[in-house]
């Protein structure tokens, strides 16, 4: 494939990850997650006693709240809230902490390109720092579609804004089970497949977007086993915590 | 190209395209006829429908000629937090406009005179002590603005109590009149309200016969005031006739 | 939902309004089970769709659309700007969604619906992206004026598939889109010509020739559906969306290429099995919804 991208990176390299965890002492778990120059600090503070209006108090609330680096907070900035309370939602056990709510505050440090992702990922690893219940974790991945058909993985902003379309998935960490392999699959696919959200921009085929699906996969698996590295890397720092 | 259009919007200078205003149709005395072609003393056709929105309590739709509004009535519901303790209930009204609603693009938001006018016209019809401690909240929403707008919020929001199943003394049917030079022009259109020299809105319980609401604008001798307020009075209980045969309707349509 | 076994016992006792609102998801299981929904449709079945074009005078477009009882108003007001520098020859399109109290019981004055920006972007968005108008069509003087099109939705009535009926409804608006006819004023505004055409005056030429209408390329049409265990449901409504959380949004437009695949969370996962499921009733459903414009289109024509 003839693909050349500024930085030198292959279609699918992903820019140096960072992830460090427990960095704020008066939130009670954050994160905060780089990939290359797109930088996100992510607080999680809760769980707080009741619900807000509108939400069922049988379950626990997440609210998640986005500072821009500058500027006010417009109609994309609620969209993206939405999307990461959502996503969040799906990978937390709500039904432990009833009629509870966690704030998720996302600050944007740095943005260039796949922001939503590196949000998405910084928020999952706050909620570990915060010993939040989870069912699993997610991770985020941003796949570009060029003129040309071809997909690239991570994209800087400068590569987002010539893309023909680009798609914003999160599908859960791959599971290390004692189970013997093929015992999880669902449909004879594996868990990790499942998308848990795909937000998508600009016109593809049909047979684009699953070619995306099939990279971002790919790459989901790198990621993970980065996120399990780094929350491990940690654990002995902070069991005292809890 | 395609991956974040009109992320940077552009600073625009809307111009108002209107070049010439439609020429005034008032000569003082001279015999001239409505834009609409209607008699002096001769309302617009009234179109009600209730149940016009699903999702609340009761609701309804009204049209004259180009007005058009949707009201929904949404409880009786706990009253807000912070609101104290009350043995008669609360009644909250809300009028807003859509932002295409008016002939030049409006910014579509609350109208508070509207509101309270809203809130005064009902609030003696309903009988409050029926439902103690919480809010009937009535919102309404014009859709077009086309004249005589307070006065079928009025008459609408009415019907969508009933239809809500909440209790009144009567319906209120609400109607306007407006002075132009010598003339009173009754259900004035926007054209007439924008060159009228006054104005006279009456909502009112026919059965009763019994105002809830007179508002007077500009300058009126009495013999015309009273003149005025007789003709209200017509309208309104023939408005009111109309508004009870779409109740009938409604009925006797969930009946079969 | 935490006592199934409970709920089992009683429902041979129970009045079936008293089960729906107890439990809402082993009511709406037993239905599944037999494939049919409570309100009679098959899994895969929209609701009835209608339309009206030109529902409101005061604009030069609108649309009134309604999916079973979600009823969406569309409206588009043409006023003029100057372009920016970067584009002199591209007219801009400004889109909003409004959820007014009058809508939903949760939307009180003053605070507006939480999904109300959230649904505006993706509209915006999803007709941007979808190459459906040509900003340059907008365009009057080059770098002098330009039109901008004022696209105000308001949801009348929130029953579910909030962004279908929305979109559905732009798009009839756009395409009931009559430009009015307007001329450069020596003063370097524009101002309308009125349609008799006066004669004896000193009208300039028109900067657009007649009144025109947008060559509206592919059109998007979309299907939200609810993702729960193996079921894919379409078109929820709002007692659906909000017992079974898990929504996917497909837009295709009418040469099926993808415009946007929205999921935005849920319990649920979305395998490729499912995806392409959804895909196939987008499909089926803009036949549909294609023809249901045309049919409102012709209609107009003939009046």
């Amino acid at each position: 494939m003839e693909i050349d991208r500024d930085d030198g990176r292959t279609p699918n390299q992903l820019r140096p990850l960072a992830c460090s965890r427990n960095i704020l002492h008066r939130a009670h778990g954050s994160a905060s997650w780089s990939q290359g120059d797109t930088k996100v600090l992510a607080a999680v503070y809760g769980p707080k006693a009741g619900t807000k209006k509108n939400e069922n108090p049988e379950k626990a609330c997440i609210e998640v709240i986005w500072k821009p680096k500058t500027g006010q907070i417009g109609k994309l900035e609620k969209e993206y809230e939405m999307i990461l309370k959502r996503t969040l939602q799906s990978i937390s056990i709500l039904t432990i902490n009833r009629n509870t709510t966690t704030s998720v505050i996302i600050q944007v440090v740095h943005d260039d390109g796949s922001l939503l992702t590196c949000a998405i990922n910084a928020a999952c690893a706050a909620l570990v720092d915060a010993g939040i219940p989870m069912k699993h974790l997610a991770v985020a991945i941003c796949c570009c579609l060029t003129e040309g058909g071809y997909v690239i993985l991570d994209p800087t902003k400068l590569e987002e804004q010539k893309m023909k379309g680009f798609a914003y998935l999160v599908f859960p960490n791959s599971i290390h089970s004692v189970l013997p392999e093929g015992s999880l699959l669902v449909e004879g696919e594996a868990v990790e497949h499942g998308i848990i959200t795909s937000v998508t921009h600009g016109l593809m085929s049909v047979e684009e977007y699953l070619n995306c699906l099939e990279r971002g996969r790919a790459a989901s698996a790198k990621l993970s086993d980065f996120l399990r590295k780094s929350i491990k890397l940690q654990l002995p720092t902070d069991s005292f915590k809890s | 190209m395609a991956s974040k259009p009109g992320s940077a919007p552009t600073t625009y200078t809307p111009t108002p395209t209107r070049k010439s205003r439609p020429p005034i149709f008032k000569d003082s005395d001279v015999d001239w006829v409505r834009p609409d072609g209607r008699g002096f003393h001769q309302c617009r056709p009234a179109f009600f429908r209730t149940g016009a929105v699903n999702a609340a309590a009761g609701s309804a739709y009204a049209e004259f000629g180009n007005t058009k509004v949707i009201v929904s009535v949404f409880g009786p519901r706990e009253s807000k937090k912070a609101m104290m303790y009350s043995d008669v209930g609360r009644l909250n009204c809300n009028v807003s406009y859509t932002t295409f609603a008016t002939p030049v693009r409006g910014q579509g938001s609350d109208h508070k005179e509207f509101s309270s006018m809203l809130h005064k016209a009902l609030e003696g019809a309903i009988m409050l002590e029926t439902f103690p401690k919480t809010t009937v909240d009535v919102f309404a929403l014009v859709l077009e603005s086309g004249g005589s707008d307070i006065p079928v919020v009025i008459s609408c929001a009415s019907l969508a109590l009933a239809d809500a199943g909440i209790m009144m003394y009567d319906l209120v049917a609400g109607v306007s009149v407006s002075c132009l030079g010598t003339n009173l022009v009754i259900d004035p259109i926007l054209e007439e309200e924008s060159c009228q020299d006054g104005n006279l809105m009456m909502t009112c319980m026919p059965s009763r016969y019994e105002v809830t609401q007179l508002t007077v604008t500009g300058e009126w001798s009495s013999a015309k005031m009273n003149e005025a307020m007789q003709l209200c009075l017509d309208a309104c209980s023939k408005l009111a006739t109309i508004m009870r045969s779409c109740l009938k309707e409604a009925a006797s349509a969930t009946q079969d | 939902m935490g006592l199934p076994n409970v709920s089992g016992d009683l429902s041979a006792e129970m009045e079936v309004d008293a089960f729906r609102r107890l439990f809402p998801l082993r009511f709406y299981e037993r239905h599944l089970a037999d494939s049919i929904r409570p309100d009679a449709r098959p899994l895969g079945r929209a609701r009835d769709t209608t339309m009206a074009l030109g529902a409101v005078a005061s604009a030069d477009g609108s649309a009134l659309t309604k999916i079973g009882s979600t009823t969406m108003l569309a409206a588009i007001k043409m006023e003029v700007m100057t372009p920016s520098t970067d584009s002199p020859d591209e007219g801009c399109i400004a889109i909003d969604f409004h959820m007014p109290p009058i809508c939903s019981p949760i939307v009180r004055p003053g605070r507006p619906a939480e999904a109300a920006p959230v649904v505006s972007k993706q509209l915006s968005d999803t007709i941007l992206s979808s190459g459906m108008i040509d900003l340059k069509e907008l365009s009057l003087v080059s770098g002098k004026a330009a039109w901008m099109a004022y696209l105000d939705i308001y949801c009348l009535d929130a029953d579910g598939a909030l962004f279908d009926c929305a979109l559905l409804s732009a798009v009839a608006a756009f395409s009931n889109l009559q430009i009015p006819v307007v001329s450069l004023n020596d003063d370097g505004k524009i101002v309308v010509v009125s349609e008799e055409g006066e004669e004896g005056k000193l009208e300039k030429e028109p900067v657009n020739k007649e009144k025109r209408k947008l060559t509206l390329r592919s059109l998007p049409f979309s299907l939200t559906c609810i993702l729960h265990k193996n079921y894919i449901l379409a078109d929820p409504t709002a007692e659906e969306e909000s017992i079974m959380e898990t929504l996917v949004t497909v837009v295709l437009d009418s040469s099926s290429r993808l415009v946007s695949f929205y999921k935005p969370g849920g319990p649920v996962l979305a395998y490729t099995s499912a995806v392409q499921d959804c895909v196939a009733l987008t499909r089926q459903r803009v036949k549909e919804l294609q023809k249901i414009l045309d049919e409102a289109v012709s209609g107009m024509e003939i009046d």
